[in-house]
Parts: structure tokens; C-alpha cells; sequence
């Protein structure tokens, strides 16, 4: 265990930070609620509850009696505060102990500091010194030391460079924060970093150049353009028609504020009611050059501090080798500028301003060794633990978005405090004192498993390590009257490429409904309004691995050519969604695109609609299928298989006839039947040989696979090596799936994939070439300009021009004739 | 945060923006179905994205940062949600990546 502190903390006045040194680098915690890194110095005291941070900032004005911010300007007083809440008065001390409690828990790595460095101002006398420190000890931290804020700055500027030869001479360290402003004169006297004169505001910060924006550029615009009467105190009275406005308004304001430092103008956007209860829309544009005029006088008083110092001090600005800017404001360019321009000193930027003083901090810390060694401080979970048991009641599934959660707790609890955290961040309970019942309210996150932890602290804030249990609630997710989904739920699709249609998976089995889901499909023939086309979306039940035919229709949504408002054309997209209800019923949506027409249709399980056209498509594309399998099983000899295929043919055949022969409007229940059967006979021709198939395609996938592995090796291609590994990755899963679509769709990844090296490779290029040059040119859909690519390819090849060559191929391809074209019986859906 | 998700944030903010001027305004709920789509997108990369508007102020949740206006009172809900909150959920992990910004009041 390292022996150096390595803890820093910059105690702020309006925010403080926590940073480590480790293996010659810093790092700046953040808030495990928001991953902030910088904590608000303030703390709200509850009726019940100490909230300390961000949250406590948000009581800030409403609850002053009862919350305490910029304390530390009280450090070293014998003031106190009394709290209403709690009926007890507060010192600066016990505040800024409770703020460094709250910046351990930053502490991601578990570990618990016993010393550590936190940062003062330049300004800060012993008394004011001791109590900074007494706060430390307060807080858990059994060796404290103090650093200056310039000095902690300055060592984060230096460390930051490659050589430590800022150290040298006399600097400057101007530090203008959210809402305080100091300027340190720091140099090195015998050897040592001291601060030799400073000077400072304890109201002048960001803050102030926010309520500027607002109330001398956009109040002024406002009131230019529309009645508002008395604007200005109506944003800042509590009660104000505009209040809510104003603290819009100043969140907008420090959002221009940031986008002013990289942008030379910025946007503000926000609704107003003028007088007449007249709502209108505000669009501000707010240059920089607007704010840098309303800034002006605040910055240029900062710089006139600066010259008292330098002035008093009978220095010149060749004296002082550079201004070391820290504090979040002086990202502000002109804030740099003026100085810079003013003061005839080169400024120095290099670090990040809002946590150079931690940062410093840290790499100070990194020096220093620990002097006492506490064991009891270092161990805090070793032996000793009070023995805290809980016996917790709550409902671990819910359908509300809060849940009550009481425990009884046994042990010696006197002193102790606890607090509930949510696992993502997302709640926070405060700190509680422990009691032997406590309860609380939790906030859960919707549709997902909540984890809460219980945290248990001694009265200096250090964590133990008692058996608290974890609270799991699941919200939503396993709702009482939730019920999963018995099958997969599909869509069917086109398969262009194997002349068939096949199932994309929509909703997986056992997911829990209400289910909800878009997506965005290609259309893939163009439907004219004058054809008898049309495109299909086939809602079916099954198992995605399936052939579609074998599937439970649930509902289907025709969109015929005389639906269509304009003509819809290949390639354009459908975007469709599907949604199932508690009850299982489907809504289907399907919107057109390119023409913004909408389709909708609610489909209710115990109804069951059958297109027959449809239906008679399906019967063709089984048949092609069955064709194609008794060839195959021909083949191989497997005369058995065969003749089972065609006596499914034959039964196929008969449900053709008797669909051809039921009139468009019958009523009875025949089509129904008809449809059952064509599933049970598309079951039978799946499974039928379906061992053999598969043994084919994986005897495929794996020589694709070694195929794709030698391309990658022979171009010592690590990226996509990378790739490669993800695709087979899930390699034994899909190959157990037994799904021939499944391990067909492992190889067209590794197609791609291959084809993505190979096309970079001449090679490719000159076998092709090669290839549709010796297709005879009458065979072309256009003789003549296949012959002139076929000339311009065989000069590329002379010349060795890839490029142009490349060109040649792609275009003598797509004069092929398209053979798919003539083949294909497809009907299919329409989309893919 | 990385330069991705920063920009993923930006983008967030400026969909909220919209969704936000879509439901006030009839006019423009053609869009509706857009933003919808660019939502989703951002949920199935992981994004939650999260509205408060019209919840009940809880100072115990931390994953926004209100202010509040007009007086306290112990029943005051989100009247104004200038930025959403966003979680974002890797390897199972879920957690926060912006934090909300929202004006609360008394009801």
C-alpha cells in the first residue's frame, strides 16, 4: 500500500473537487450521482434528511433559512447558523465537514483516504487555516494538510509542461470562479513556492455574467418586440408572472454563456405570453460581441485588481513571466484577451480551469508521505464493526414509479447514519440518521430491475462495512399482468436472392407485453397505381428460424395499387409498426414514406383474416420448394424423402383447386381450414430432409469461414481480424440452432466481409474483367456500349489503371442480361 | 465524456427540443413520427431518455437538477423541462449521462 497521501480536495466556496495521484497522473473523481466532477459547497437540512450538492443547491433560495452555501467565506468566525429544521445551530466547520464527507464518497476505488490535502485561499489567516483543517479531521481524515490554492494551481500548470521551468521567477495566478474572484502573486523564495501578495472578490463570478445576459440583452430585446410591462422585476420577484421565466432563463443564459467561448454567436430559444395572454415563440441570436460589451466593466475591474498588485509590489510586467488562468469563467476568450492585452503578460491556459486546484492538489499529495498512521482509520472494517442487522419489507415487483421500504434495524445504532443509493445514480436518499426503524420512499427507474444499496457511516462519516442487504425492486418489467409471449413474432420478408421470402424477427419469445416496435423496411418492386400489384405486411407467429408458410398468421395489412395516392417506387422505405397489447391485440401501422400514406389496422387474435391471393402465393413458393427438394433428394438417392416431398406436392396441389375455386366473398370457414392445412403440409416440408440441408450449408459456412481467414492473414489485416472474430463469435450457437437461415446469414457476413478485402485487392478486378470480356457482346443487353466498355477495360488492363478498369467491370455487369428477372415467380410481400 | 457520446447528447437535446415544440403545436405533429424514429434509435443504442414533465418534485432524485420557482411547498411537480435526462446502459450497466434541467413548481 503506497505510503504518499495522494488525496487532494479543493474545498471551493461555491463548488468543491477530489483528485488522486497514481503512477504519476492525476485523476479528478466524479459524483457518483450525474458523474459530475465538481460538487456544489452547499447543504440543505431537511426535516428529516441532510442533502448536501447539487440537490441542496436547487433549495438554495426558497429554503435559505434551512440551506447553507459559500460558508467557507465564515470560516475561522465564531458564527453559527441556526437551523429551523433541525432546531440546532451549524458551524462553517461542521458545513465544510459535511461537504468533504459527501466528495469521499467520490471514491469509486473503495479506498479510505485517512489523509489528505485540501486546498485554502491565499487569503485564509491560522484561525481561518486551523478550522479548514479541523473540518478535515471532522470529516474522517486523520492527517490534513493545507495547501494554497495559487500554489496548488501553479503545480498543475507546472506539472502539466514537459520541463518545470515555469517554476522559475515570479508569476501570477488569476482565479475567477462561478462566483469569486482571486489573484495571487506566487514565486519562488529559497528554493520554495510562496504566494507573496494576492488580492480578490468574494462577488464577482459567472453567475454574474448570466444575470447580465438576461437583464441587459434579452430583457431589453423582449420588451422591444412585445408588451411586457415591468418585466425585469416580474422575472425576479418569487412571485412573478415571470419567474418561472427568469429561471429558464438563467439555465439558457449560461448554456449562450459556454457556446459563446468556442462560437462568435449563440441561439436562445424560449416562449413568452406578452400582456394580451399573447403565447409567442423567441428565437435571440447573441454575439459575442453583445456579451463581451456587458461583461466589459466586471472583467476590466478584475484586471485593475491585478495591476494593485503588481503596482504595490513596484513590479513591471517584465518582471512577471506569465498569468496562469484558472477558474471555470476564464474560458471566456475575452476574459483571456483583456488580460493578456492589458497587462502585457503572456497567459497561460494549458490546464483545465475548473479542476487545476484539485489537480494541484493531487500532484502535491503525491509528494507528501503520511506521518500518522492510524489503524483504526486505515481499517475501518476490521474488527469493532457494530453488529447492524436489518430486516427489510418491501414489494420487490411493481407497476408504480416509487415503492415504500421499511427495515427494522438491530444493533447499537446510536450515532450512526445511513443512506439508500440507487445503483444507476438516479436517486439519492441523503444522509439519515440510523434508527431502529427506518423507512423511505424509493424512486424507481421504469421497466427495469432496480438495485438500491443501504450504506451505513460512523459519526466521522467512514463507511462500515455492516451486512446490509441489497434492495432489488423490478418495475414494470414483471408486472403482475404482464405475460410473456408464447412464440416469436415475425415478419415476412423477401428473399430476392433465393427467390423466396423468409421471417425477420419483430418480437423475441417470452418477451413480456405490452410489446412496441418500429421498423423501417425497403420496398422492393415498384407498385404503379394502374397495376394489380400490391405489397404485404404479414404479421405471423412461430419461430423466427422457420419457414413462413409453417407460421400462424396473426394479421396482414394488403396496401393494393388502388390504395396508393401516387405510384410507389423501388427502393423507397415503409416504416411499419408493430404493436401487441396485454390482451394480444396486434396493431399494425405501416406509413409510406416517399408519399407519407398511412395504413393501420388492428388485428384481434380471435379473428383470424385470410387473403387468399396470398395464400396461393405461399402454396406456389412451397411448391418451387418441394420441386427443388425431390431434385436434390433425386440426387443424393434418397428416394423415400422424395416421395414424401411428393405426395406433399399432391396435397398442396389439391388446397391450389379448392382456393381457385372459393369466390372472392365466401363466407364459410373453408378458407380458414385451407390455410391450416397449407401450414401443416409447410411444417411437413421444412423438417422433411432438413438434416441433410443442414449439414450442407455448415459444410459451406465452415470452408467460407477458412476462405475469409486466409484473405484477412494474407493482408495482416488486425481490424478486421477484430470483425472476423465477432462474426464467429456466436459460431456454436447459431450452428445448434439447426436454423438454415441462421448459419446463411453467418455467411453473407463473411461474404461481405471477403468481398470488402478482395475488392481492394487488382486481382479481383482483372479476373472479373477477364470473365465479362469473354461473354460474347451480343449476349449484352446493349451490344454496342458493352463493346466500348469491354475496350475501355482492356486499355485499363495496359495501363494498369484499377480504377478505370473497376469502372469497365461494374458497368459491363450491369448490362447483363437479368436472368433472375426472367426466372423469378416471386410475388412475395413487396418489402425487404 | 468521448466526442461520440457528447455529440449523441447534443443531438438528444436537440430532438427533446423538437418533441417539445411538436406536442405544443398541432401544426407540426407531421414530424412527430420522425422524431419518434430518431428516439427509438437512441434507445436501441442504449439511450434512455427520460422526460420529467408533469412528475411530482422529489428532492431524492438525483438524476435532474430543478430549479424552483414561485414559493416551496411540500406538492410540487416539473413544470418545464429544459433537458432531459439521459442513462445510457453498456454491458448491462446502466447509468446516468446527463442530468436533467428542470424547472419546478407548486401545483
Amino acid at each position: 500500500m503506497s505510503n504518499q497521501i495522494n488525496f487532494g480536495i479543493d474545498l471551493g466556496t461555491t463548488n468543491s473537487l477530489i483528485a488522486r495521484f497514481q503512477n504519476g497522473a492525476v485523476e479528478i473523481f466524479k459524483n457518483p450521482f450525474g458523474q459530475k466532477e465538481t460538487l456544489p459547497s452547499v447543504v440543505a437540512f431537511r426535516k428529516d434528511r441532510i442533502i448536501v450538492g447539487d440537490k441542496a443547491r436547487e433549495l438554495i433560495e426558497k429554503d435559505p433559512e434551512n440551506v447553507f452555501s459559500s460558508f467557507k467565506r465564515k470560516m475561522g468566525t465564531s458564527e453559527s447558523f441556526f437551523v429551523p429544521n433541525t432546531s440546532d445551530f451549524k458551524t462553517p466547520v461542521e458545513l465544510s465537514a459535511l461537504v468533504l464527507r459527501e466528495l469521499k464518497n467520490f471514491i469509486y476505488t473503495g479506498e479510505k483516504p485517512e489523509a489528505v490535502i485540501i486546498t485554502i485561499p491565499a487569503s485564509f489567516d491560522t484561525i481561518q487555516s486551523n478550522a479548514t483543517k479541523k473540518a478535515g479531521n471532522d470529516a474522517g481524515f486523520s492527517e490534513v494538510l493545507l495547501l494554497q490554492e495559487p500554489i496548488a494551481a501553479s503545480l498543475a500548470f507546472a506539472n502539466k509542461q514537459a520541463n518545470a521551468t515555469s517554476l522559475q521567477g515570479q508569476w501570477l495566478v488569476y482565479d475567477l470562479g462561478g462566483g469569486t474572484f482571486d489573484v495571487a502573486l506566487v514565486k519562488i523564495v529559497d528554493g520554495e513556492m510562496r504566494v507573496t501578495d494576492h488580492e480578490g472578490d468574494n462577488y464577482l463570478g459567472g453567475v454574474d455574467f448570466d444575470i447580465a445576459i438576461i437583464e441587459q440583452l434579452v430583457t431589453p430585446a423582449l420588451q422591444q418586440q412585445h408588451t411586457l410591462p415591468d418585466l425585469l422585476t416580474e422575472m425576479r420577484s418569487a412571485r412573478g408572472k415571470y419567474n418561472t421565466l427568469y429561471h429558464i432563463l438563467l439555465k439558457k443564459a449560461e448554456e449562450v454563456k459556454v457556446q459563446l467561448t468556442a462560437s462568435p454567436s449563440a441561439e436562445m430559444e424560449f416562449e413568452i405570453t406578452d400582456a394580451t395572454g399573447q403565447p409567442h415563440d423567441i428565437y435571440l441570436t447573441i454575439t459575442r460581441e453583445q456579451f463581451e460589451t456587458v461583461i466589459y466593466d466586471r472583467i476590466q475591474y478584475s484586471v485593475d485588481l491585478v495591476k494593485k498588485i503588481i503596482d504595490r509590489n513596484h513590479l513591471t510586467a517584465a518582471d512577471i513571466k506569465e498569468v496562469v488562468m484558472i477558474g471555470g469563467s476564464t474560458y471566456i476568450p475575452m476574459v483571456k484577451t483583456l488580460v493578456a492585452a492589458q497587462l502585457g503578460i503572456p497567459v497561460n491556459c494549458s490546464v483545465d480551469p475548473t479542476t487545476a486546484v484539485a489537480a494541484g492538489a493531487a500532484w502535491y499529495a503525491g509528494t507528501k508521505t503520511i506521518t500518522q498512521s492510524n489503524p483504526a482509520a486505515s481499517k475501518p472494517l476490521a474488527a469493532g464493526m457494530p453488529d447492524i442487522r436489518f430486516k427489510t419489507a418491501y414489494q420487490k415487483n411493481t407497476a408504480d414509479k416509487e415503492e415504500y421500504f421499511t427495515a427494522i434495524v438491530t444493533g447499537p445504532v446510536a450515532g450512526l447514519s445511513y443512506r439508500i443509493v440507487r445503483a444507476d445514480g438516479g436517486y439519492d436518499s441523503g444522509i439519515k440518521p440510523l434508527q431502529e426503524r427506518i423507512s423511505e420512499m424509493l424512486l424507481l427507474a421504469e421497466n427495469t430491475s432496480n438495485v438500491f444499496n443501504i450504506l451505513v457511516f460512523d459519526a466521522a462519516h467512514n463507511e462500515l462495512a455492516v451486512q446490509a442487504p441489497v434492495i432489488a425492486i423490478s418495475q414494470g418489467k414483471f408486472n403482475i399482468h404482464g405475460q410473456p409471449l408464447p412464440n416469436d413474432i415475425c415478419i415476412e420478408i423477401d428473399d430476392l436472392e433465393n427467390n423466396t421470402t423468409k421471417l425477420e424477427l419483430i418480437f423475441e419469445k417470452n418477451a413480456i407485453l405490452p410489446l412496441r416496435k418500429t421498423i423501417i423496411k425497403e420496398v422492393m418492386k415498384t407498385i404503379l397505381r394502374t397495376s394489380q400489384d400490391s405489397l404485404l405486411i404479414n404479421v405471423l407467429e412461430g419461430s423466427r428460424y422457420a419457414i413462413p408458410g409453417s407460421c400462424v398468421p396473426l394479421g396482414m395489412i394488403e396496401i393494393k395499387s388502388t390504395d396508393l395516392i401516387t405510384d410507389l417506387v423501388k427502393g423507397s422505405d415503409v416504416e411499419i409498426t408493430l404493436q401487441i397489447s396485454e390482451s394480444r391485440d396486434l396493431s399494425v401501422r405501416a406509413v409510406l414514406l416517399m408519399n407519407e400514406q398511412e395504413f393501420s389496422e388492428v388485428f384481434n387474435p380471435m379473428v383470424r383474416k385470410i387473403n387468399t391471393g396470398k395464400l396461393l402465393d405461399d402454396i406456389r413458393q412451397l411448391r418451387l420448394n418441394a420441386s427443388e427438394k425431390i431434385k436434390s433428394f433425386r440426387r443424393s438417392q434418397q428416394y423415400e424423402l422424395a416421395a414424401t416431398v411428393q405426395d406433399i406436392m399432391v396435397d398442396l396441389d389439391h388446397i391450389s383447386n379448392r382456393l381457385e375455386l372459393l369466390s372472392t366473398d365466401d363466407v364459410t370457414d373453408e378458407k380458414y381450414q385451407l390455410e391450416e392445412k397449407k401450414r401443416k403440409l409447410a411444417q411437413h416440408l421444412d423438417s422433411t430432409g432438413k438434416d441433410q440441408l443442414i449439414v450442407e450449408i455448415t459444410e459451406l459456412y465452415f470452408k467460407r469461414k477458412e476462405y475469409c481467414l486466409y484473405n484477412i492473414r494474407e493482408e495482416e489485416d488486425s481490424a478486421r481480424m477484430i470483425r472476423f472474430e465477432k462474426i464467429i463469435a456466436d459460431e456454436s450457437a447459431c450452428l445448434s440452432s439447426q436454423s438454415y437461415y441462421a448459419i446463411k446469414a453467418k455467411i453473407d457476413e463473411l461474404n461481405d466481409l471477403c468481398w470488402e478485402i478482395r475488392r481492394n485487392k487488382p486481382e479481383t478486378w482483372i479476373n472479373a474483367y477477364y470473365y465479362y470480356a469473354n461473354v460474347s457482346t451480343d449476349d449484352y443487353t446493349d451490344p454496342q456500349t458493352a463493346a466500348r466498355f469491354k475496350e475501355i477495360g482492356e486499355k485499363a488492363l495496359e495501363r494498369k489503371n484499377y480504377e478505370e478498369l473497376k469502372v469497365a467491370v461494374n458497368q459491363l455487369y450491369n448490362l447483363m442480361p437479368d436472368t433472375k428477372k426472367e426466372t423469378d415467380q416471386l410475388k412475395g410481400t413487396g418489402i425487404g | 465524456m468521448d466526442p461520440l457520446s457528447t455529440l449523441h447528447i447534443r443531438i438528444i437535446n436537440q430532438v427533446f427540443e423538437l418533441d417539445k415544440k411538436t406536442s405544443a403545436k398541432p401544426e407540426l405533429l407531421s414530424l412527430q413520427r420522425n422524431i419518434d424514429r430518431i428516439k427509438q434509435h437512441f434507445e436501441e443504442a442504449g439511450y434512455t431518455i427520460l422526460n420529467p414533465l408533469g412528475e411530482p418534485y422529489r428532492e431524492t432524485r438525483v438524476d435532474y437538477e430543478a430549479s424552483i420557482t414561485g414559493e416551496m411547498s411540500p406538492d410540487m411537480e416539473i413544470v418545464n423541462v429544459i433537458k432531459p435526462v439521459v442513462y445510457y446502459t453498456n454491458g448491462g450497466q446502466k447509468s446516468i449521462l446527463q442530468k436533467g434541467v428542470v424547472i419546478a413548481a407548486a401545483k
